[in-house]
């Protein structure tokens, strides 16, 4: 299917095209936008039903409080699903991540056992997402192997070696990484009161730093280019760098799947080697949620940060209605549809 | 760079004795082009002449086996097209070779943003490209996405981007085949604009008209032969596709005799076997009738583009109409599928062998057996016995080479796959079978097996309709010859032996577009 | 194996019968090669370590040994992967087929416990065909996105990967079902003949599949699909109704697979019930020599990688290490056969390709 959209211009009408008016603003923009824009509107309607329902008297539905809570919970996720937004944009997948953060929180809880001081576990930690990023990329672009089969090879292997390092839940008890796990700056008293603590930093600082790479960089701009859909081709004619970009996004994620290892281990003060089975699918979902087109080339991370949003909310509100959790895959997989639905009404209009 | 002021004239780019093999083609054998500082220059010929190779040659997509290629003076060896680009070559392709998921400006600028320390500074980057735009009198939002807008003003996107890296040699490749009117008049006003200020451009088009409005000179290649250089004003028009097309047709002259005396002219009975009346399709080709008889076969006409090949998938199903009908024997039919025409005896082989012809990674059986198969349904296989019968029959009939049934398709020579594709047609035993370009890139041999075969097709009673950029083939073959121009049916000639090559350029060349 | 692969008409170079270099090269060229080797040096190093582990014996008529669990186990990855073959053929996957194992499952016991005799025969055939229908359901669901809402395979089967579970959840109401038929559970754990039944099962669906593959053109459309899509339609195949059917047959047999392997516990256990064994079943494919990029496809190579997939399994056990390191020799074998199987790889070895070309045009005369 050719990715170019074109509708043919009126006969006679003269190639400028009008720039002024609200509404030539709205037709132009709306279209890279609308996803997003519905992801704004699925979280409008959420926190509205959230509030309709489950405001008391004493305290609203919506409050920083719930707002702080959502990103404690979902901080890891929303790292891991920027990273996997630069892989999806160039049209990849990373299916790794959720095993490469059992490994990482293993290793960390296993170098804090032998004694190894913080920065180093941290970092050390971090590094073993990048390689296995690294591995994919190399995978990809010099073997040619489809991102999916690499990825899964990785998945495979990150999963073997968490196994390795232990088949048990190690508890980390370092004292400056359970100071770490529970320093927060509180606000508000009381009910109302809310907190930011290391992991929400974190996330909310990769989540900047990979909007300023997409967006002001030409690095960036060299990701959504490789998802045009010719296999880099329009890149490489514009003289930019497809090869080592492709291997970079890989990287990226990697790496972003190693602070996510991080963060789940503060989250729960412990490594574990069953962890994050099908956490890669978490992160796939928000970002197709989020706006991003799985065959890449479209699509905002800031898009993403919604889409982990609705992803935490749904299980916010299907907790408070006293649903079972299990609902909460089937509303996903609902949403889920709806967006990709939604994505492919918008793409079949602009033909 | 030089001493001396660059002058118009100047050779800016002299390409010598470009030679190109492909495996078991030879795609250009020892061409010259020669392009001028300030001067339109027009690459002609028609399909699987060896325009696009030598393009692709030019902008570093191909590598070049014999031959040298000078810029400015200085000899240059081009293996990806970055190199190209850095030696002053721009490239503005028919399909664009832009990212149309990005920002107009992002188009315009990509590589040579303006910063601002670690970030892109959108907003100046912006300006910058509209200034490229405005240079062009393109007043469109950088902001917005290229996808957005129609394929001229991505085309003129384009072109801002080569200003943007300063090119010295503009190639465009088919730039208007998808604007209208008004879009070509801006297109070459652009185009002259950065003529005058000292590009050299190489313009490729098979719309004739464009050609001598724009160029200032030509080279005509046919069948990766340099023909000749000759400047724009002094080729009369029907001269010019006379060398297209190679009007004397010396290489076929010899074939020539065998075809006409095999073929036994039927007179058309009285139902035609397939009526379309009126039919038509928004951006394919305007409303027309045509009426097929068995027996007989029709060829079209028309330069590259002029809408045949969207007529006759029209008629097999392989689009559907917006308007009009379809009649078989005086019966109203729908082809919604190739497969409903298929089941009426009615099969179409494609132009492009590649994308929509051949199955590459299955074998010349099953290449075959596919459209047979498709026929008879899922469920009922071809008997292996009938299979292999069929498959020897036009191994030996058809002459394929290797005539090895389990070799994959891919591996073989274009006329070899074209004869598999045949083979595939004939074998679901078609009442009309449409040939588009059966011929087009395949080596003499195989074009007059193939041109004897649809004679004697014919002989049998068989409708055929025939589609070549050789006019001399199409005359030589066909009773009726359909001539299209610019997406309209113009004319329907019966072809009685006295019918010239001259008689039909002289309708297709004739200007004066009929208004739709 | 070898007989199926023929079946499939894979090319032959021209006069290849009976010369021996040319079969070598046939041989060579074939991408199941290096899954059949690592096969059989994995077989022979078990065999070697531990004795007793080539032996097969005859207890009450019926199979026990080593060899016998390693095709048992082999039976439900089989028939995943056949499933999926077929969607990879045209070029697609199915992500959902481990959801669907676990949704079959559920139906089938959810519906055997609130049966008034578990144990009739009639019931448990009804059960398994419950389960079977839900396959159709989900397979045609898979297929209705993907063909005619013009849906990616991957997310398309994605969200019954991430709904399926949810969705079994709530037929077994969150609990694990279990429930104790006899008839039922022998579908995991019985016997025909000596053959085990799972074994019988994969092997029936797999001559079935083969012959309906390959006996009619099911099997040249699928590929022609795959490698070709616009030019199969204007050939005249329909394109879009074989590809639903094969995302309906891979539904079926994710079903068939829930059921054959839940029966033996006969416990629903919606959240780990083929876990993960959709990864497994496109394993197989790829080691079964089978690229996921669509076209052709060796159902034959499924065999192989369905047993070397269960002897890697073994193997980690017989040679005393932990059975959680398993990931890591699948990781190990993947990375392996698809490196050895890599187009760059192949262009190494056959040519010593010269350098990398200077980057920067060559100026041949100033």
């Amino acid at each position: 299917m050719s990715t170019r959209i074109s509708p043919p211009a009126p006969a006679g009408a003269p190639v400028k095209q009008r720039t002024d008016g609200v509404r030539g603003l709205v037709d132009r923009v709306d279209r890279r936008f609308l996803p997003v824009v519905g992801t704004v509107l699925t979280l409008v309607v959420m926190l509205g039903v959230g509030q309709q329902r489950y405001s008391t008297s004493r305290v609203d539905f919506i409050s920083m409080r719930m707002f702080s809570n959502l990103l404690l919970d979902n901080s890891y996720l929303l790292v891991l699903a920027v990273g996997m937004t630069f892989v999806v944009l160039t049209g990849g997948i990373d299916l790794s991540v959720g095993a490469v953060v059992a490994l990482v929180g293993l290793v960390t809880a296993k170098l804090f056992t032998a004694g190894a001081p913080m920065p180093v576990v941290l970092v050390l930690g971090v590094l073993i997402g990048t390689l296995c990023g690294l591995l994919i990329g190399v995978m990809v672009q010099v073997f040619d192997i489809q991102p999916f089969i690499a990825s899964l090879a990785v998945m495979f292997l990150a999963r073997g070696l968490a196994n390795v390092v232990s088949t048990s839940s190690l508890a980390i008890d370092d004292p400056g990484f359970s100071a770490l796990a529970s320093w927060s700056i509180k606000f508000g008293e009381g009910r109302e009161m809310w907190r930011i603590n290391a992991s929400m930093l974190t996330a909310l600082g990769v989540l900047l730093v990979a909007f300023y790479v997409l967006h002001y960089t030409r690095f960036g701009r060299t990701v959504y280019g490789l998802g045009a859909g010719d296999r880099g081709t329009a890149v490489a004619l514009m003289g930019l760098q497809p090869d080592r970009t492709r291997v970079w996004v890989y990287v990226i994620s990697g790496t972003c799947a190693g602070i996510a290892g991080i963060l789940f281990a503060l989250y729960t003060k412990s490594g574990f080697n069953l962890t994050g089975i099908g956490m890669e699918l978490d992160a796939i979902a928000a970002v197709v949620i989020g706006g991003t087109l799985l065959s890449g080339g479209a699509g905002f991370v800031l898009g993403t940060g919604a889409g982990v949003l609705v992803y935490g909310l749904i299980q916010v509100l299907i907790a408070r209605e006293g649903l079972d959790s299990w609902w909460t895959r089937v509303f996903i997989g609902a949403v889920l549809l709806a967006f990709v639905v939604l994505q492919r009404v918008i793409a079949v209009r602009r033909r | 760079m030089s001493d001396t002021p660059p002058r118009a004239g100047d050779a800016v780019v002299r390409m010598t004795g470009i030679t190109i093999t492909f495996p078991g083609v030879k795609a250009l054998d020892g061409v010259d082009l020669v392009l001028r500082r300030g001067e339109v220059h027009a690459l002609m010929g028609e399909n699987g002449a060896g325009k696009s190779t030598l393009i692709k040659a030019l902008t570093g997509v191909n590598r070049v086996d014999h031959g040298g290629i000078a810029v400015e003076g200085r000899e240059l060896r081009f293996t990806d097209p970055s190199q190209a680009q850095a030696a002053g070559i721009s490239t503005v392709y028919q399909e664009v070779n832009l990212c149309t998921n990005l920002t107009v400006a992002e188009n315009v600028m990509l590589g040579h943003e303006v910063r601002r320390g670690p970030f892109i500074d959108w907003r100046a980057t912006r300006r910058e490209a509209r200034r490229y735009l405005q240079r062009l009198n393109l007043d469109i939002d950088p902001r917005s996405q290229l996808s957005a807008h129609s394929i001229a003003v991505q085309q003129l996107c384009a072109i801002a981007r080569a200003l943007v890296v300063d090119t010295k040699v503009l190639v465009l490749d088919e730039p208007t085949s998808s604007l209208d009117k008004a879009e070509v008049a801006e297109l070459f006003r652009v185009v002259r604009q950065l003529r005058d200020s000292g590009v050299a451009i190489l313009f490729v088009s098979h719309f004739l008209d464009q050609v001598y409005e724009l160029s200032d000179r030509m080279t005509v290649l046919r069948n990766g032969r340099f023909v000749g250089e000759f400047k724009t004003a002094q080729l009369p028009r029907r001269e010019l596709i006379s060398h297209m097309i190679g009007r004397s047709g010396e290489a076929l002259a010899g074939i020539g005799e065998h075809a006409r005396t095999s073929i036994t002219r039927h007179s058309p009975r009285e139902t035609p076997l397939l009526t379309g009346i009126g039919i038509g399709r928004r951006g394919g080709v305007e409303p027309f009738d045509i009426s097929l008889y068995p027996g007989e076969i029709v060829g079209f006409a028309g330069l590259l583009g002029s809408g045949r090949t969207e007529a006759v998938r029209l008629l097999t199903g392989a689009d559907r109409p917006d308007e009009g009908a379809l009649e078989i024997q005086g019966s109203p039919v729908r082809l919604a599928t190739p497969l409903a025409a298929l089941r009426r005896h009615i099969a179409l082989s494609t132009e492009d062998r590649k994308k929509e012809g051949i199955i590459g990674d299955l074998t010349v059986r099953e290449n075959m057996a596919l459209a047979l198969q498709a026929s008879r349904g899922t469920w009922r296989r071809i008997p292996k016995r009938e299979l292999d019968e069929i498959v020897q029959k036009y191994l030996v009939a058809l002459n394929i080479n290797p005539p090895n049934p389990n070799a994959l398709i891919r591996n073989l020579s274009g006329g070899n796959q074209q004869k598999v594709l045949l083979a595939r047609w004939l074998a679901t035993s078609p009442r009309l079978l449409v040939l588009d370009e059966p011929t087009r890139g395949i080596d003499i041999g195989a074009k007059t097996e193939i041109q004897r075969l649809v004679a004697e097709l014919a002989a049998d009673g068989m409708s055929v309709v025939f589609i070549s950029s050789e006019l001399e083939e199409v005359l030589r073959l066909s009773q009726r010859i359909v001539i299209m121009r610019d997406r309209h049916k113009i004319d329907e000639i019966a072809n009685d032996g006295s019918l010239s090559t001259d008689d039909v350029l002289e309708t297709i060349a004739n200007t004066g577009v009929k208004a739709s | 194996m070898t007989s199926t692969t023929t079946q499939s008409g894979t090319p032959r170079p021209p006069g290849a019968s009976g010369r021996p270099a040319a079969l070598l090269q046939r041989v060579s060229q074939h991408g199941v090669l290096w899954p059949v080797l690592a096969l059989v040096v994995l077989l022979l190093a078990c065999g070697l370590k531990s004795p007793g582990f080539l032996e097969v014996v005859v207890r009450d008529g019926n199979l026990y040994g080593q060899l016998i669990d390693l095709l048992r186990n082999s039976a439900t990855p089989l028939l995943l992967a056949l499933g999926m073959c077929l969607v990879i053929a045209t070029g697609g996957i199915d992500l959902s087929v481990g959801a669907v194992m676990a949704i079959s499952l559920a139906v089938s016991l959810t519906y055997l416990d609130g049966a008034a005799d578990p144990t009739s025969p009639a019931t448990v055939v009804t059960a398994v065909l419950l389960g079977l229908a839900l396959g159709v359901v989900i397979g045609a669901f898979n297929g209705f996105v993907v063909t005619a809402l013009g849906i990616q395979p991957f997310i398309a089967t994605m969200i019954l990967m991430v709904a399926g579970r949810g969705i079994a959840m709530l037929i077994t109401q969150g609990q694990i079902t279990t429930v104790t038929s006899a008839p039922f559970k022998s579908l995991g754990s019985g016997f025909v003949l000596g053959v085990p039944m799972p074994v019988v099962i994969a092997a029936v669906v797999f001559v079935v599949l083969v012959l309906l593959v390959r006996r009619t053109a099911l099997g040249m459309f699928l590929e022609s699909i795959g490698v070709n899509g616009e030019a199969s339609r204007l050939a005249g195949v329909k394109a879009r109704s074989t590809t639903w059917t094969v995302y309906v047959l891979a539904g079926v047999l994710a079903a068939l697979a829930g059921i054959v392997y839940g029966a033996p516990t006969m416990a629903a256990d919606a959240n780990n019930i083929g876990l993960l064994k959709e990864l497994d079943a496109i394993m197989v494919v790829v080691l079964g020599g089978t690229r996921l990029d669509g076209g052709r496809f060796h159902l034959g190579g499924l065999v192989v990688g369905a047993l070397l997939l269960s002897t890697l399994e073994r193997a980690v056990i017989i040679f005393e290490l932990p059975s959680q390191t398993t990931p890591l020799f699948k990781a190990v074998v993947l990375i392996a056969v698809c490196v050895a199987a890599s187009p760059y790889l192949r262009s190494r070895l056959r040519t010593p390709r010269p350098r990398a070309r200077v980057a920067k045009p060559v100026e041949v005369a100033a």
